[in-house]
């Protein structure tokens, strides 16, 4: 294929002695195509312009968001004092009433300025004690401006940013002396208290969760005992008492876990520490309250590295809090991960099968070329449209009758029968199928009829000749449609949002109980977080950071999938090379 | 007792920019039971999305293994979702309509239960750079509303309309609202509009927040949405019913004593048989929500909480006192 294509492009190219001599003479332009290359080459710098300026834009918010600001205390010429991280600015004009408020000598300035003013928006966090987290101040309201020493941004498990001092500090129920501890200490001090918070949580959720779900089972199970052969049957009664047996039994370790877990509660609360406000007021809390905290103006840059590092391992690692706005993306990462490679799995078989006999069995006619524009057509379709389709079809039908057959005990609560991983990833399978059959048909019959015949003369069956010859040397094309498909699969949010995406579903869908993988679990999207806390969440200039973040993730995510199905396809390319005949 | 304390907490920090909404002191802490296991659903409410999100993280922490998933897409969509049995919860931000009701009741044979979880004040944001002052009831439908049921003399389309000057009296308002399936954009029309239509050019928007986000990058915006949303880049505009009436600003104050005139209660539906105890699972939710715990977390997402009068009202309507 490759040396016909090099001989007939010899073939159009004129010899270089005449090309140069009518380029020569000519005072057209169009007729040697410069204009045209120029148009072409244009649309392509366009193109990459586009496309390098969004991902510079999602990088460079992105990138710098965690690393940690310093923290301006500002003094206004009303002797308000604001503290808080400078986050943006702007120019503004003020209106006619607030110039009338201020003194001829700001006036001035601003006349100087053409009626401009400048601004800056200072994220001062607080929430509990302001009721707002962002404030404007302008240039004219502002007595002076500094950066002192001792000033502490809190990351707190709740209530968000706290930005002021240390005020006081409770260890082991007696109040200490602040100068007896430096920052190092204190830090070692919060460490042990978060690792205390953990292990309450370890045994909350890991321990006693064990408890809950050993619980629920021989609830359920008593309750299929009672579907089964009614409520006054013999076997109802036989299991209603050993269920009853069970439950005590469990009641019990629950009681054991649960007073472990008070006592570790009840030594956290003897380790406090109090925070101020830099207009004075004061908050105490417990010291495993505080997630971080870090001396905003006195760290040195691998101090700032540090904070910066280990705010990308929390994103990374660990769970949202605070309604998505802080905290970690881990479930969102797993759940796009998983509903990816789950769609994969569908489309993969469903695809090639079906390239396979329309390209290779299937008799070349009219009925056949209805069914490929078919396909065609089907990849225009509005995403939302599968996901319609997905949650009318799969969750309600298919996942309803599930229920009605197989979990009748959890009803009225649906287990297949509501939105899960399993029908989003259906869903996306659909909405990706075709993009597979297209690229599938295209790479089978890339492969060259001489090949074919040879293996048939060779006595090879058409099944033979298929698996052995065809497929093996199809299989780098048809991975392309697959890449193809799990880029548009892993960024599609729209029907996802019908059929299974939900704001907050702290559970994975894989855990230690049997069946170990659970698709009927509603799960979260790195997508529909980005929605989410974009345009849902109550404070959206905090949540837009986290935006860009989560955008970035996303993208990096895809590239990584796409990378490693490309190194696949590689290897591949390299296997077969050498079986070529 | 409670307006007293507020105006305390308001006459302490008036140099403030802003004051932290105080809980009733009456409201019990939540006292965890044991055996409480099973998985919650709640769909519904939008403006409650977040809320929901924080009670669920709270009640979580007691209760481990509960499992909680939480959907927010409208009010519209918590009856369905009630009656098909797919939701435990349908937080809503308007009441349910009758015929509502009375699909539940076709099914059930009983009407669901409303819990009255929180109380939010609508705001009107400008962006902040914006002079313009109080607005009364009339002005506002007549911004909003194409049949001006409120009585308003003409319609209003610029700044300048409603008292603006300067640059701003020949710019033309641009409106911003919700989509129609929020009950937000239900409860605004039946009160702000006086039951009228919304104009056309009315920008309708996805999410709360959006609305927000709107008005913040558009100069001549104006937009209604839950107060808790506001942000630096927004102020809210004060409100009077009638011309010559009394202004009034959103904030917690107003909004318990009935004088701010967009406020309402956040509500959270439940199907609770009259004849039979609410399982734990769910009933415990509910305590918790109107517990001191569950109602700190209404100030943490902007809203205002309840006095304990109404949270022991909806508890003993539910029989869990």
């Amino acid at each position: 294929m490759s040396t016909n294509t090099e001989t007939t492009s010899n073939h159009a190219e004129p010899k270089p002695g005449m090309n140069a001599a009518s380029r020569r003479y000519t005072t057209d332009l169009t007729a040697t195509g410069e204009p045209f290359l120029w148009g072409l080459g244009g649309a392509l710098a366009l193109g990459i312009l586009l496309v390098v300026g969004f991902l510079v834009l999602i990088f460079w918010n992105g990138i710098a968001t965690f690393w940690p600001k310093p923290i301006e205390v500002v003094t206004l010429n009303s002797g308000t004092v604001v503290a808080g991280e400078p986050t943006r600015d702007n120019v503004f004009k003020p209106g006619d009433g607030l110039l009338e408020r201020l003194t001829e000598q700001d006036r001035e300035i601003i006349d100087s300025n053409v009626g401009f003013a400048h601004r800056v928006l200072y994220r001062t966090g607080n929430y509990d004690l302001y009721n707002e987290d962002f404030r404007w101040v302008s240039d004219f309201e502002i007595a002076k401006v500094e950066t002192p020493p001792g000033m502490y941004l809190f990351e707190r498990q709740e209530w968000g940013v706290f930005i002021g001092r240390i005020a006081g500090l409770v260890l082991d129920g007696e109040s200490r002396n602040l100068s007896d501890y430096d920052r190092a200490a204190i830090q070692e001090q919060q460490e042990a208290a978060r690792e205390r918070f953990e292990e309450i949580r370890h045994i909350e959720r890991d321990e006693i969760g064990e408890v809950n779900y050993y619980m629920e089972q021989a609830r359920l199970d008593l309750k299929r005992v009672a579907l089964d052969h009614g409520r006054d049957s013999g076997e109802y009664r036989q299991a209603e008492r050993e269920t009853e047996q069970q439950i005590t039994e469990l009641q019990r370790e629950y009681e054991q876990l649960a007073a472990r877990a008070e006592a570790i509660k009840e030594t956290d609360r003897r380790y406090r520490i109090t925070l101020e406000e830099i207009g004075g007021e004061q908050k105490e809390l417990p010291l495993s309250e505080i997630v971080r905290f870090y001396p905003a103006n006195d760290l040195s840059p691998f101090g700032k590295a540090a904070v910066y590092f280990s705010r990308w391992g929390e994103f990374l690692t660990s769970e949202p809090r605070e309604a998505n706005t802080e905290g970690g993306v881990l479930p969102a990462i797993f759940g796009t991960v998983a509903m990816t490679l789950i769609m994969v799995v569908f489309v993969a078989p469903l695809g090639v099968i079906t390239a396979l006999y329309l390209r290779e069995y299937a008799k070349q006619g009219r009925l056949v070329s209805i069914v490929r524009i078919s396909v065609n057509n089907l990849a225009g379709v509005p995403s939302i449209v599968y996901g319609v389709f997905g949650l009318g079809f799969f969750a309600y039908t298919l996942g309803g009758g599930i229920d009605a057959l197989f979990y009748p005990e959890r009803l009225p609560s649906p287990t297949f029968g509501t939105g899960g991983i399993l029908w989003a990833s259906l869903t996306l399978a659909l909405l990706t199928v075709p993009v597979v059959i297209v690229a599938s048909e295209e790479a089978l019959s890339a492969v060259p009829r001489s090949m074919r015949e040879g293996s048939l003369a060779c006595g090879a069956s058409t099944w033979q000749t298929l698996r052995r010859v065809v497929l093996p040397r199809a299989m780098p094309g048809i991975m392309t449609g697959l890449i193809l498909a799990m880029a548009r699969g892993a960024g599609e949010v729209a029907p996802l949002m019908l059929v299974g995406v939900v704001k907050l579903a702290p559970e994975l869908p894989v855990d230690g109980f049997f069946p170990y993988v659970h698709l009927e679990r509603s799960f979260m999207h790195l997508g529909f977080h980005i929605f989410d806390v974009g345009f849902q969440s109550r404070n959206s200039e905090a949540g837009k950071p986290m935006v860009y973040v989560t955008t970035m993730l996303l993208l990096a995510l895809i590239v990584l999938m796409n990378a490693s199905a490309i190194y696949i396809r590689n290897r591949l390319k390299k296997r077969f090379a050498g079986s070529a005949f | 007792m409670k307006k007293t304390l507020l105006a305390l907490a308001m006459s302490v920090s008036l140099a403030a920019p802003a004051v932290a909404v105080e809980l009733d002191p009456a409201l019990p802490d939540y006292e965890p039971i044991s055996g409480v296991s099973g998985s919650l659903k709640s769909i519904g409410s939008d403006t409650l999305n977040n809320l929901m999100t924080l009670w669920a993280e709270g009640y979580l922490s007691h209760y481990p293994n509960v499992k909680i998933e939480i959907e927010g897409k409208g009010s519209s969509t918590a009856p369905p979702a009630l009656i098909a049995g797919t939701a435990q919860f349908g937080p809503m931000s308007r009441p349910m309509k009758s015929n509502e009701e009375e699909k539940f009741e076709a099914k059930y044979g009983y009407k669901p239960t409303p819990v009255r979880s929180s109380v939010d004040a609508l705001a009107l944001f400008v962006h902040k750079d914006n002079p313009v002052g109080c607005l009364s009831m009339q002005q506002v439908d007549a911004i909003f509303s194409k049949t001006r049921n409120g009585g308003y003399p003409k319609d209003i389309t610029t700044w300048g309309d409603v008292g603006v000057k300067g640059e701003w009296a020949d710019s033309p308002i641009s409106l911003y609202g919700r989509n129609s399936a929020s009950g937000t954009y239900g409860y605004y029309k039946k009160v702000a509009l006086f039951n009228g239509d919304y104009k056309d050019e009315v920008k309708e928007q996805p999410g709360s927040s959006t609305v927000v986000q709107g008005v913040a990058s558009d100069k001549a915006g104006i937009g209604y949405s839950g107060v808790g949303y506001k942000t630096a880049d927004v102020r809210t505009v004060s409100l009077k019913t009638s011309a010559d009436g009394e202004c009034f600003d959103a904030n917690a104050e107003n909004a318990y004593a009935g004088d701010y005139p967009i406020s309402r209660f956040l509500y959270v539906y439940v199907n609770k048989n009259p004849n039979q105890a609410l399982d734990p699972l769910r009933g415990e939710f509910i305590r918790y929500m109107v517990s001191r715990d569950g109602q700190s977390a209404v100030i943490k997402d902007g809203y205002y909480p309840i006095p304990n009068a109404i949270a022991q009202a909806e508890l003993k309507s539910l029989g869990l006192k």
